[in-house]
Parts: structure tokens; C-alpha cells; sequence
């Protein structure tokens, strides 16, 4: 249990000291938020519903990044650098290691969360109430479970630019067509076709669905939980690959 | 003998080749072993092996009479790999403390900074800035922070200036001193003379000579005697004695080999050769050893 706590405290200050985590995960949504809800005139009908939902937008658009990204390239940063290989000598278990890295993944998450609601509070005198903050918060630290798959998919590269690059446009491209960066509305009918299977719209929804007073959608559950299964069983599948070489 | 480690028939085979080919050795406990060889001898995919990162093809292998990758075992061994890695993102002092952790009965936090030679400069600096130098000593210090009863070097001062070279081999004497055994891969006969009580030398896979310094060394070196002689005169009449191994001609002198040079001195004035300038020459033992594991050498 000490061991755990250790490699979860550690994995936390590792992902704070990442300045692209901060870039990307914090300043990018909070700027982005401020811009598209101050600057740029969206001739929203309801002014305080917009607001509420592009700050979920800005908080699924944080989370899904660092999901994707962190943890993927840092998989792929560790073993390529032999750090996997010397914590295989050591009496950490690989159980042990791999669940650090999510409980740790989940509080940076977690902060995340209340860090761009913050903001949202301030920027714009967002008010929810105390459950719809909850519940969204909540709703996006789970349904960001699909998306770590992702990134373990991506930890599986073999080389830290692709990891990269790969991830970054699969990121760019989930967000932009599951409607994070504009409302799918506004957007083409086949690109809205698409969308609404894409797993960043159906995570997207379930907040926005939230802070409409609603409650998410059953379809948006289960998307996701098939997305998170098909995940994890292709990751097993590529890992028994790599293993067999 | 108290062993800690055994391979039995231990082989591995990738895709093309053999790396490593029924090897079977045992190490005592205090015992300070060196894996001499060239490179691509097999040092490092047995030591890899040993450590339960690669699975042997056939053969067993058994440390603290368990199998490698065993907990138990990961807790009393400390390793220091040819590849120096890090954990980016965290400060010297943090990482030790972090792997120290993960120890049942870590060494002593000032103990480890101590014996790995750490600065106070070091221990605030982020692993990702390390120099190449700073990350050994890191690497170092990492191999001992779980206070190992064994502890493996893969290479371990390749990349070290001579400083750092004589402190490491100091540092590793006083572990010995402890009751650590230890076991080292290298390439440098020099080294193992210097630091090993045994060695166990390896070619194109297969343990070829096991044993101390100087039975190794005997083994491999050849004395032989030199002179120089009328180039005109044939030399026939040495071949006819059964004492000498070798007579060949290098640099306008004769050199004839043999383990007896006493006996060759008498042949030399019993023949009436007219032999000058005559030298006795204790072959050089870098030499000999690279005419040893010469054809893996090549292959590189």
C-alpha cells in the first residue's frame, strides 16, 4: 500500500512538472473558453446556456487530451529510454505500476476538472447547481475511461514522434467532429451523421445533456462503453502480438 | 559452496542465431565474477536472462534457489544495465527515494548518496538534464538502493573517465567487503584481472576458460624467446623438438613459443643456431586474448 501511494504521488508531480500538460490541458481550454465566449460574437440564442455548455466542451476537450496524449507518450517515453525494462527488475509488479498510473491520471483529471470550472465560474459567472457541477464533474472524469484506453493504444508505438504526432491529430479530429470545438448543429449533415458515433460527442453530450438540467443519454453510455471495450480488447490483442516477436 | 545463482544447459536462440549456447555455471555467495568476452559474445543476453527479462529456450536458471522473476528475488538483487535510463520529470533525490520504496529493507538514504559519489547539485537536478556522467552515478546508486545481496553490471564503466573508473571499482571492493556477490560483464581483460576473483570468459556464446585471473591468464598467454639469426640459416632443427609449440618470424626476429623457456634457451646453444640478442618474452596477454576471441570480434 506504501508502494502505491509513493508511485501515485509520484506520477502526479510528473504530470504537473510536464509543461505541455499545463499548455494543453489548462491554458489551451481556459483560453479557448474565454475567447469563444467573450470575443467571437456566437449569436447564441441563450447566452448563460452557452456558456455552461462550451465550459463542458473546454473540460471534455481538457481531459480527452491528457488521457490521450500524456499517458500514451509517456509509455512510449519510458520504454524506449529502458526505464520500463529496469522497473521490471525491480519488486515493483506491473499491477501495481499500471494501476498507479491510472488512479494517478484520474486525479490530475480530477483537477483539471475543478481548475476549468473554476475559471468558468469566474469568467463567466457560470451557476449550475451543486449537483449539475457534480454530476458533469463526475460524468467527465468517467467517460474519460475510453479515452485512456486510447492512450495506452498510443503508449504501444515504438517511437515517441509517432506516438505524438498520431496522437495529436486523432485528438485535433475527435474534437473537432464530436462537436467540442463548435456545436455539431452548425455543422454538415454527414459530418453530423458521423459525429454522433464518434466517442467525443457522445462524452461531449453527456455533459451538455447535464447542464441543460437533463440526465445523459442512455445511448451515450453504452457508445462509450462499447468504444472502451473495443479499446481495450485491441490493445490485448496488439500487446499479445508485440509479446509473440 | 553456498550458491546463489545457477544456470543449468542455459541456451537461447533468437530468430537467426544462437546467442547463448548450453552455458552452465554457479556463483558463490561473496564470490566477484567477471563475464569477460568481446562484444556479441553472449554476455549480456545471459546476463539478461539471469535477470528474468528473457526467457531461456532451454535450460534452467535459479537464483536464491527460486526462478528470476520471482518478488522475492527482485528484492535482494540490484542491477545496473548498459542502457543508462531515467524517469523523466522527477529529481535525483525523488527517484531514489521512489525506488527505495519499492525495497523491503532499503540502504540508508545518506548511505546511498555516499557510496554512488552523488553531489548535493545532483540530488536537485531533473533526470531529464542529467549529464552522461550523472546519469551513471544515478544508475549506480540505483543498483544499490534495495541494499542487494546480489549485484549485477552490465558494462558498467564503459563511458567512464578514469576517475569515476577507479572510484567505482573502490566503491564495488568495499561492497564485496560487505559480503555482496557480484557479478560484471566487460570486454576489457584488464578489468576483470583487476577487479574479479573469477572469470568466466565467453566466446560466440559458450563459456570457453572459468576460472581465477591467473589460471585464465596462464591459459592464454604464451612465453616465447627471441632473437635474431642469419635470415639464410634454416631453423629446422628447432622444429625437430618437441618442447616448442611455434617458431614464426616477425620484425626481422625469430620468436619461438614454448611453455619451458629454459629449455629453449638450451636448445638455442645446443643447436649452435648463432642466435643474438637473445629476449625472453612474457607474451602480451591483451594479445593473446583478442587472438582467443578474435573471430567474434570480426563479426561485428
Amino acid at each position: 500500500m506504501k508502494v502505491f501511494h509513493m508511485q501515485c504521488k509520484t506520477e502526479i508531480i510528473r504530470v504537473l512538472r510536464n509543461r505541455y500538460f499545463v499548455f494543453w490541458s489548462l491554458v489551451m481550454p481556459i483560453l479557448f473558453y474565454y475567447i469563444f465566449t467573450n470575443v467571437v460574437n456566437t449569436n447564441a440564442p441563450d447566452k448563460a446556456q452557452w456558456k455552461a455548455h462550451y465550459l463542458m466542451s473546454m473540460t471534455v476537450f481538457s481531459v480527452m487530451g491528457s488521457s490521450m496524449m500524456t499517458l500514451g507518450i509517456r509509455m512510449v517515453q519510458e520504454r524506449s529510454q529502458g526505464w520500463s525494462t529496469f522497473i521490471r527488475i525491480t519488486p515493483l509488479s506491473d499491477s501495481v505500476y499500471f494501476a498507479a498510473q491510472m488512479v494517478g491520471q484520474n486525479v490530475i483529471h480530477a483537477c483539471s476538472i475543478t481548475i476549468i470550472f473554476i475559471a468558468g465560474a469566474l469568467i463567466n459567472d457560470v451557476s449550475l447547481t451543486a449537483t449539475e457541477w457534480i454530476l458533469s464533474g463526475v460524468w467527465i472524469l468517467l467517460g474519460s475511461l475510453p479515452f485512456l484506453a486510447i492512450g495506452t493504444l498510443v503508449g504501444m508505438m515504438k517511437k515517441v514522434e509517432t506516438a505524438a504526432g498520431v496522437s495529436n491529430v486523432l485528438y485535433m479530429v475527435l474534437a473537432i467532429s464530436g462537436g467540442l470545438w463548435m456545436p455539431l448543429e452548425i455543422m454538415p449533415k454527414m459530418m453530423q451523421a458521423i459525429g454522433k458515433w464518434l466517442p467525443s460527442y457522445n462524452f461531449g453530450n453527456g455533459a451538455w445533456e447535464i447542464v441543460r438540467g437533463n440526465m445523459p443519454d442512455w445511448k451515450n453510455i453504452l457508445i462509450l462503453i462499447a468504444y472502451l471495450v473495443l479499446f481495450m480488447l485491441l490493445s490485448m490483442y496488439i500487446r499479445r502480438k508485440q509479446e509473440a516477436v | 559452496m553456498n550458491a546463489i545463482l545457477t544456470l543449468t544447459n542455459v541456451t537461447k536462440s533468437f530468430q537467426h542465431k544462437t546467442a547463448v549456447n548450453n552455458v552452465s555455471f554457479s556463483i558463490g555467495k561473496g564470490e566477484v565474477v567477471a563475464i569477460l568476452g568481446p562484444n556479441g559474445a553472449g554476455k549480456t543476453t545471459t546476463i539478461s536472462m539471469i535477470l528474468g527479462l528473457l526467457k531461456p529456450t532451454a535450460g534452467e536458471i535459479s537464483l536464491f534457489n527460486l526462478e528470476p522473476h520471482e518478488k522475492q528475488v527482485r528484492e535482494k538483487i540490484g542491477t545496473m544495465l548498459q542502457e543508462v535510463s531515467v524517469m523523466t520529470g522527477l529529481k535525483v533525490r525523488e527517484i531514489l527515494q521512489l525506488i527505495r520504496s519499492y525495497y523491503p529493507s532499503p540502504l540508508d538514504l545518506e548511505e546511498l548518496i555516499n557510496l554512488a559519489g552523488l553531489t548535493e547539485q545532483d540530488l536537485k537536478t531533473r533526470a531529464e538534464k542529467l549529464s552522461g556522467g550523472q546519469k551513471r552515478r544515478l544508475s549506480f546508486a540505483l543498483a544499490l538502493a534495495g541494499n542487494p545481496e546480489l549485484i549485477i553490471f552490465d558494462e558498467p564503466t564503459v563511458g567512464m573517465d578514469i576517475t569515476s573508473r577507479n572510484r567505482f571499482w573502490q566503491t564495488v571492493r568495499a561492497l564485496t567487503e560487505q559480503g555482496k556477490t557480484i557479478i560484471f560483464s566487460t570486454h576489457y581483460l584488464q578489468e576483470a584481472d583487476d577487479a574479479a576473483d573469477r572469470i568466466l570468459l565467453f566466446k560466440d556464446g559458450s563459456i570457453v576458460a572459468d576460472g581465477t585471473p591467473q589460471q585464465i591468464k596462464a591459459r592464454i598467454s604464451k612465453q616465447s624467446v627471441s632473437f635474431i639469426v642469419d635470415p639464410e640459416l634454416s631453423l629446422e632443427k628447432l622444429y625437430l623438438h618437441s618442447e616448442i609449440d611455434d617458431i614464426y618470424r616477425k620484425n626481422n626476429r625469430v620468436y619461438v613459443q614454448s611453455t619451458d623457456t629454459d629449455r629453449v634457451l638450451e636448445l638455442i646453444f645446443q643447436e649452435k643456431i648463432g642466435a643474438r640478442d637473445i629476449q625472453i618474452e612474457r607474451g602480451k596477454l591483451e594479445e593473446a586474448f583478442e587472438q582467443l576471441t578474435g573471430n567474434a570480434q570480426e563479426a561485428i
